[in-house]
């Protein structure tokens, strides 16, 4: 049971463009200026409490109380392996119905699943398969949120300071 | 072995992964990103052991419940009278 | 679903089990019981079972809220 490396690859640029994606269209619908909701508040002053950064805190903590574009190029990634454009459209549904339900406005999970099914669409067509976008989004949440809070959260910090500028 | 079972083996050793990291983690709040990360993995292998469309329903309702769950934790962590 | 995919989810139901055990205040007894039934999932979705999974789903977050309610606000171990 070996991976070939051309997998591998594939997964690895796949990975880069959901960063890039979900990563740039949280910046711009401002997740780091303020927690949505009390739950995000919360794990952003402990994360600057273990020498975190609080604005990169905020978005981490906006990113684990509602579904927001991470979650969307997830679910819309999920949806193209599944059915398609339909499946990737019927997925930026369910974001915003899930949206609605945690309190949130829901303008970003929406915005980031429909922007990623057509470009999930677009590469499927030269080539890649739509379940490598399905494990890249998985290691793209991974660099953010699962190895270290401290470097993550100054990481998004300085972004969002090149954003609010 | 095929691209999706490739996808399917990253999925489960993230999820391994973040949920050794939840256990060793002592605070309670920096628990919450890790479980998050599982959450995920879980989500996305859903759809890849079955590829249906009612299985983007039941990856999506599966993803509310547990941000839904993650909140409720949070918020009542925080309301509690040591933190204000 | 091979045996290799059936460890890794056994292992992550095992996992949660046991922290669920060793753990001693009650929201990180929560947050294990939330890594227990993540690793149920894909089993569900192996025999194919949807229904069941989106109603599991529906169904865990929100017994996670009542014993929540019923936890107080003033239940953290100092």
């Amino acid at each position: 049971m070996i991976v070939d490396l051309m997998t591998l690859s594939r997964i690895g640029v796949a990975a880069i463009v959901c960063w890039i994606n979900f990563v740039l269209i949280d910046q711009i619908f401002k997740l780091p200026e303020k927690g949505g909701v009390s739950g995000a508040s919360a794990i952003a002053r402990e994360i600057e409490r273990g020498n975190g950064s609080l604005h990169g805190g905020y978005m981490m903590g906006n990113i684990v109380s509602s579904p927001d574009a991470s979650a969307g190029t997830l679910l819309a990634s999920c949806g193209v392996y599944a059915a398609g454009i339909p499946g990737g459209l019927f997925a930026a549904v369910l974001v915003y119905i899930g949206n609605r339900i945690c309190y949130d406005p829901g303008y970003a999970g929406t915005t980031g699943c429909i922007s990623a099914t057509f470009i999930v669409y677009g590469f499927t067509r030269i080539g890649f398969a739509a379940s490598d976008f399905i494990a890249g989004m998985v290691i793209a949440i991974l660099t953010i949120q699962g190895i270290s809070y401290i470097h993550a959260s100054r990481l998004l910090a300085r972004i969002w300071e090149v954003r609010s500028r | 072995m095929n691209g999706q079972e490739a996808a399917l083996l990253v999925c489960g050793v993230i999820a391994i992964y973040a949920a050794i990291r939840v256990i060793l983690e002592k605070n309670t709040m920096r628990k919450l990103p890790f479980l998050n990360v599982v959450s995920f993995a879980i989500s996305g292998s859903i759809v890849l052991i079955t590829p249906h469309p009612l299985a983007i329903l039941a990856a999506a309702a599966y993803f509310v419940g547990s941000t839904f769950e993650s909140n409720a934790i949070a918020s009542t962590w925080a309301g509690g009278p040591k933190n204000e | 679903m091979n045996e290799i995919f059936a460890v890794i989810y056994g292992g992550l139901i095992v996992l949660g089990a046991l922290a669920t055990m060793v753990s001693r205040d009650p929201f990180n007894k929560l947050i294990s019981l939330g890594l227990l039934v993540a690793g149920v999932m894909p089993f569900l979705s192996d025999r194919g079972l949807l229904d069941v999974l989106a109603a599991t789903a529906l169904i865990a977050p929100l017994s996670t809220i009542f014993v929540l309610m019923a936890l107080g606000r003033d239940a953290r171990e100092p």
